[in-house]
């Protein structure tokens, strides 16, 4: 039965060589672990993606307590926190999966860098990977504003005052970001509730899969 | 490849009727021994994330996320921090070549450049060489920029102390204290005490909570104007009228406990 | 089935163990989510309070009136106070009935009397569902299910109600 389903669509659209080539390719024995232990630094780029997927889950979740407004948003997280079974633990996976996603980042580019595998033909996908840790970083910054307690709030008071002092356009850039050209609030909270959900995160999956495109196109850097 | 005569589509489409088979690519222009992907290299890599996963859940299970009180643009010697993560910037724009005169080295060419650098590293580091003995400056600017980075980390965390950061940002409930706020000694309160001593008398980094106080009304009077420990001398303004509707407040807040 | 033995190739043996490692990750991550997400269903609602609807039982006649009361409903981390009404009367035998206006049919507000053709019944407008006077659904008409009744007490001659519960007997 699964069979024909498959099948029926497979005529259609073509399907199995994009999971063939996915699922077919040789990996080489200077990335496996199993033969050579060092080996295990090529484990980091996929670990970061494993975080990056807890932390679209987690958000995912959270996002069905959360409310983007300064008089319900701590609430809501204090709520989910103390009063929803697991609230706790869920809010705990992307608060840590944060500082993970960060380290092991930091880990693979590294890797990277110090294997100087990012020169030709990969200049691009090293560029599409910084511009990468880029957004992380910005969703980290935008991040933390959402609890509305007095962290989110001065942080976000400091990072927007960093932002004003840039010349020429510093204060049009605050207020951008502020939504307000004084006032830290109301505004303020819901704009970077859309940058850190659908703003950083739609341009995380475009580059995602810019970068893993290329990895399968160039393969993995041959051994030092 | 072939096309135009002979070649069979489904239907209108350009999906070929007649499949070839999928032929991988291999790495056999490495020496040594390779595996396919799925599901060998595979199941590699997920054991290693299972065990990541056991890991980063101990984690999660052993240190519940923080929540510090809800933001209180008036609150008092508050010390606003960063995440870890942002700590080095935080601290490379306390130095003195970084702020003042100085602002947009710290805030713009510093920072620019490091990350510029990062960026464009492929193009400054383009010869052929992909050892790092065979790349030295590339790789000494890189091992700088993180010492400097793990540096500056060190030296804003060192500075803090921690557990006193978070004894001071535990969560109070202001609804857990019963407070008459149409009592007049409470607005004479709101104009005198509360941006020290929190909105609830709950306290705050620069004041502590008046909630335990075992003054008695004269006593609460010497201090509000006189001060006591870190807390200075004419803080009180108003009259003594005031002043004794003040501390009649407080008394009777803190005294509800003990009926 | 034949004799032949089954055997499992190597690349099977990896399969069948990708698939156990995989869903031991997916386990791990997805577990504590979905709790948090089907909380709410797995809460037990708790029997409310029943508070004054500030009418004396004296003022209850056989005619439905509508009445309307305030409590404080706790959602979530929102608290605050809602309105709620009911249809207050008593039946032949004098006992009081507090009928919940919410139609069985699709949550509209019914209506005494709400339409000039059906005297003595429940109307409601959005889909002309009608209810005789003691809260039974008309056959034929959209609604399924009699009318909710709320839990009620009567206490110094004021009337008190609860929650709307399902009639027993539909």
């Amino acid at each position: 039965m699964l069979q024909k389903i498959y099948d029926w669509i497979d005529e259609r659209i073509d399907i199995t060589p994009i999971w063939r080539d996915i699922a077919d390719h040789e990996v080489p024995e200077h990335v496996n672990p199993a033969h050579h232990f060092s080996a295990f630094v090529y484990c980091f780029g996929g670990l970061t993606f494993f975080v990056l997927v807890i932390q679209i889950l987690s958000g995912m979740f959270l996002t069905m307590y959360y409310v983007p407004d300064i008089e319900n948003a701590w609430n809501s997280v204090y709520y989910l926190q103390t009063e929803v079974a697991h609230g706790q633990i869920v809010r705990g996976m992307h608060h840590w999966g944060a500082s993970v996603t960060i380290v092991m980042l930091l880990l693979h580019t590294m890797r990277v860098f110090f294997q100087g595998a990012y020169k030709k033909p990969r200049e691009l996908n090293w560029m599409v990977g910084v511009l990468m840790f880029f957004i992380v970083l910005g969703l980290g910054f935008t991040g933390y504003l959402l609890p509305w307690d007095n962290k989110s709030y001065f942080a976000t008071q400091v990072g927007l005052e960093i932002a004003e002092q840039v010349p020429f356009i510093g204060p049009e850039i605050k207020t951008l970001l502020a939504g307000d050209a004084e006032i830290v609030g109301a505004q303020t909270l819901t704009r970077f509730f859309a940058i850190h959900v659908f703003f950083l995160p739609g341009a995380l999956f475009a580059l995602l899969a810019a970068h893993f495109v290329l990895i399968r196109r160039q393969g993995i850097a041959g051994p030092l | 490849m072939k096309s135009g005569k002979g070649m069979k589509f489904v239907g209108d489409s350009r999906v070929r009727a007649e499949r070839t088979s999928q032929i991988p690519k291999d790495y056999s222009e490495y020496p040594g021994r390779t595996e396919a992907f799925w599901p060998n290299f595979l199941l590699k890599e997920w054991l290693v994330g299972s065990v990541f996963l056991i890991g980063f859940l101990t984690l999660v299970l052993a240190h519940p996320s923080p929540l510090e009180n809800v933001a209180d643009p008036t609150i008092i010697g508050y010390t606003p921090l960063p995440d870890w993560y942002f700590l080095f910037l935080y601290e490379l724009l306390k130095y003195e070549f970084a702020s003042g005169a100085y602002t947009l080295l710290g805030i713009l060419v510093i920072p620019g450049l490091a990350f510029g650098g990062l960026f464009l590293a492929p193009f400054l580091d383009n010869g052929p060489g992909r050892r790092p003995p065979k790349r030295p400056v590339a790789v000494l600017m890189m091992l700088l920029g993180l010492t400097a980075v793990v540096w500056l980390t060190y030296e804003s965390a060192a500075a803090v102390d921690w557990e006193q950061l978070a004894e001071d940002n535990e969560i109070v409930l202001a609804d857990e204290v019963d407070i008459d706020e149409d009592d007049p000694g409470y607005e004479i309160y709101q104009d005198n005490c509360m941006s020290c001593h929190g909105g609830s008398l709950e306290g705050g980094p620069a004041g502590p909570s008046l909630l335990e106080s075992e003054h008695d009304v004269d006593e609460i009077k010497e201090i509000a104007v006189d001060g006591i420990g870190e807390m200075p001398s004419g803080i009180f303004s108003g009259s003594d009228d005031e002043l004794e509707t003040l501390a009649e407040f407080i008394v009777d807040v803190t005294g509800d406990d003990e009926d | 089935m034949s004799e032949k033995k089954q055997q499992v190739s190597r690349r099977q043996f990896l399969n069948y163990t990708l698939t156990g490692v995989g869903g031991f990750m997916a386990a791990g991550m997805l577990v504590p989510m979905l709790r948090m997400a089907v909380d709410p269903v797995l809460q037990t609602s708790e029997e409310g309070d029943l508070k004054s609807v500030d009418l004396s039982v004296d003022d209850i006649t056989n005619e439905p009136q509508l009445v309307e009361w305030k409590i404080d409903q706790v959602d979530g981390w929102y608290e605050s106070e809602v309105t709620k009404s009911a249809w207050v009367f008593k039946d032949d035998n004098g006992d009081i009935i507090a009928h919940s206006p919410v139609c069985k049919h699709l949550g509209c507000n019914v209506t005494w009397e709400g339409s000039e053709k059906y005297p003595n019944e429940y109307f409601c407008p959005c889909h002309d569902g009608r209810y005789y006077k003691d809260g039974t659904n008309v056959p034929g008409t959209p609604p399924l299910a009699p009318l909710d009744e709320f839990d009620q007490k009567v206490e110094n001659g004021m009337l008190y109600l609860g929650k709307a519960k399902p009639r027993e007997e539909a």
